[in-house]
């Protein structure tokens, strides 16, 4: 890879990165209407990454989102943060093995990263609070998950269409 | 979308509808009659509530006062302060381990047996 190409995925992948930051701190002000509940919309970004350039660019973009958006709210190493980082830990290595393994689309992806986004944090709230009557949650964060991943799957081809239109990156 | 996204899509769904049912009955068969709300801040803890009467109660949470009401063997928070509100829009619980959590206030409200709680049920022979 030249000089050029390498400052350009840099770039990308940084702006990505920002992209994400910046989703996965304004989507607990959405309201919606249903406690608990989030778009995942922060996931887009990771989706994009995995299909402009590979798995290890959507950890970087994942995990990079979680550590920097905590630090940058002040709840880094706290409950919310390990909620996260255990959530997108899940559901990012499911992504990854259902991408290489099975031949689903960005939107199963999505549905499935949301899905195991979910079984994470559950998993992670059941090891905290050493209460196992968390998973009593699991089926109706599932079940939303479904609506969630569509969309954000979607929203993810969307934008990948208008990127290969507008020139490989 | 294509069809291995609909087969993957279809298995969580009915995953979760399997998995709901069988915890719905695991916590209806493990309640008795004689229910005890347990009231823990920061895991510690502070209240111990009689399911039998109706009464209102208040801790002091970590974001402010957490109201609980008791009513007809149900529990639920009635008012807290919090971002998003999700223990007081999550409403009435009344099976036995499933938890009401403040995650702001770190509050957690469960139901438990009180005949197990006295080991009335077990017999020591």
């Amino acid at each position: 890879m030249n000089r050029k190409k390498r400052v350009r995925r840099m770039m990308i992948l940084t702006m990505l990165l920002a992209m994400s930051i910046v989703f996965h701190m304004l989507e607990p002000s959405l309201p919606l209407p249903i406690p608990g509940v989030k778009l995942g919309l922060a996931n887009i970004l990771g989706l994009i990454a995995l299909y402009m350039f590979g798995w290890r660019e959507m950890l970087s973009i994942n995990f990079g989102r979680v550590l920097i958006a905590s630090l940058l709210r002040g709840i880094i190493f706290g409950t919310g943060f390990w909620l996260s980082l255990s959530g997108v830990a899940l559901s990012s290595l499911t992504v990854i093995i259902l991408k290489k393994f099975t031949p689903l689309s960005a939107i199963g992806l999505s549905v499935a990263s949301a899905t195991f986004h979910n079984v994470g944090q559950i998993l992670a709230i059941v090891v905290i609070w050493s209460s196992i009557m968390m998973v009593y949650w699991l089926p109706v964060m599932i079940w939303m998950s479904i609506p969630t991943g569509i969309l954000t799957g979607t929203l993810a081809v969307a934008v990948l269409k208008r990127i290969s239109k507008g020139g490989s990156p | 979308m294509n069809k291995a996204d609909k087969t993957f899509i279809a298995i969580v769904a009915v995953l979760s509808i399997l998995l709901y049912g069988s915890l719905q009955y695991v916590v209806r068969a493990t309640t008795s009659n004689q229910k005890i709300a347990v009231v823990s801040y920061r895991d510690e803890e502070v209240l111990r509530i009689d399911m039998s009467r109706n009464d209102k109660y208040t801790v002091q949470g970590t974001l402010g006062e957490v109201l609980i009401e008791v009513k007809d063997n149900r529990i639920r928070v009635e008012k807290e302060t919090s971002p998003l509100h999700i223990c007081s829009i999550q409403g009435w619980i009344e099976y036995a381990n499933v938890p009401i959590t403040c995650l702001p206030n770190h509050v957690v409200i469960v139901i438990i047996n009180a005949v197990n709680e006295h080991g009335e049920d077990t017999t020591v022979q």
